[in-house]
């Protein structure tokens, strides 16, 4: 568990700012800061490639079904030389993510902050110069 | 107060006409005072051999809201009429808005400027300037060669160096039209692009052992009534050495090019 603390916290400060952190691409070609997403979920799948890992996050609707949730982070070397690898990725942990959706309205979006189920803040998003993240 | 008088009288000339802007750098060249302890070749020339943070910002610049570096906007020079391009609005097309979503390359000086390791080579006639960032890679004659004739217009241009001093200036032209920084990040209306006619000059030097001097000046008389400059820090990270750069291949999981992403 606090493996996982430090990956997302390191996350968390990789997305600081209003979009990802050296992204190939701006913010505002694929997500729409207009859009704020809040879901929690379980963990379920690491998509570590570039130019951004993916991270799948099953989120349980009213009804009983399910929506499975892909969000953007770092590119992985990024990751990396903060001493963040794929296996400390912990599949099955509960995540809550909030950050934006996609333009396309798709079940994709852009993770800018991470909590535990109960409330506690992983992280407060920073970008490299320490500052917080903005709408 | 003889050297006191001469820079006045460059500012003077400053104000008058461009030609004063590279009087001016080549006198801070012969001012600038290299600290001990620098990293120098066998020939005596600064080594700027090494690994590196990407250029940041000095104290004071505006920051744009992405970690990736952007020019303040208060460096420009005035635009031209007919400049406004720069500022292009958008057309609701991505590959036209945002080539970059779709894979292309950033281009210098935008590329240069993302938030990823640096790796520098150096050799008598080279340097070799290695982004992680899409892996872009700089080859750099030091050997006083002049420009190559005849080439289609680049992302990267065509860079040729040259020491002032302690100072290396690389002046590169030949561009493509292309974004200049990551700006569209801030302001999704403005979206900073260069022209054709864009020169840029970097100037590198060591302001201590562990962290370089970088000042870009973009010249692009299509856009800007005179040259500008930004000055940025790059700090040597012998840390980042043991791992290296690592792979970017940006094609390899784009998932959502031009704002469409697939449904998992």
């Amino acid at each position: 568990m606090k493996a996982l603390v430090s990956v997302l916290l390191a996350l968390a400060a990789l997305a600081g700012g209003a979009g990802p952190a050296a992204a190939h691409h701006s913010f505002a070609a694929e997500y729409d800061d207009q859009k704020p997403l809040k879901i929690s979920g379980t963990l379920t799948k690491v998509d570590w490639m570039n130019p951004h890992i993916w991270y799948y996050v099953d989120v349980k609707n009213a009804d009983g079904t399910m929506t499975t949730w892909a969000i953007s982070g770092g590119a992985p070397g990024q990751l990396m030389r903060r001493g963040i690898t794929k296996d400390l990725l912990v599949i099955g942990s509960t995540v809550n993510v909030e950050g934006f959706r996609a333009k396309d309205g798709s079940n994709n979006g852009f993770g800018q902050r991470v909590t535990y189920q109960d409330g506690r803040n992983v992280f407060t998003a920073t970008d490299a110069a320490g500052r917080a993240p903005q709408p | 107060m003889r050297r006191v008088s001469l820079r006045w009288l460059l500012l003077g000339l400053v104000a008058l006409c461009p030609c004063g802007l590279s009087m001016m750098a080549a006198l801070d060249a012969q001012q600038a005072t290299s600290p001990a302890g620098i990293p120098r070749t066998t020939d005596g020339k600064p080594d700027f051999t090494g690994t590196y943070q990407w250029p940041t910002y000095l104290p004071g610049d505006e920051r744009g809201r992405s970690s990736a570096t952007v020019f303040d906007r208060k460096r420009f020079a005035p635009l031209k009429p007919g400049g406004e391009p720069f500022l292009e609005p958008r057309t609701g097309d991505p590959r036209r808005d945002e080539p970059r979503d779709f894979c292309m390359p950033a281009g210098f000086p935008g590329g240069m400027l993302s938030a990823n390791a640096m790796q520098f080579f150096q050799t008598k006639n080279h340097l070799v300037m290695v982004h992680e960032f899409q892996r872009m890679s700089r080859v750099i004659p030091l050997d006083g060669r002049a420009h190559r004739k005849g080439l289609e217009p680049m992302f990267y241009g065509d860079p040729v160096g040259r020491w002032d001093g302690d100072t290396l200036i690389i002046e590169t032209i030949n561009f493509k039209r292309w974004a200049l920084d990551d700006y569209y990040y801030t302001n999704p209306k403005e979206y900073r692009m260069h022209s054709d006619a864009l020169r840029t000059i970097e100037r590198l030097r060591w302001k201590s052992p562990s962290a370089m001097s970088y000042t870009l000046t973009i010249e692009d008389p299509k856009i800007f009534t005179q040259p500008w400059s930004q000055e940025f820090e790059i700090l040597a990270k012998p840390e980042w050495d043991k791992d290296g750069l690592f792979e970017y291949v940006c094609e390899e999981n784009n998932r959502c090019p031009g704002g469409k992403c697939p449904e998992k």
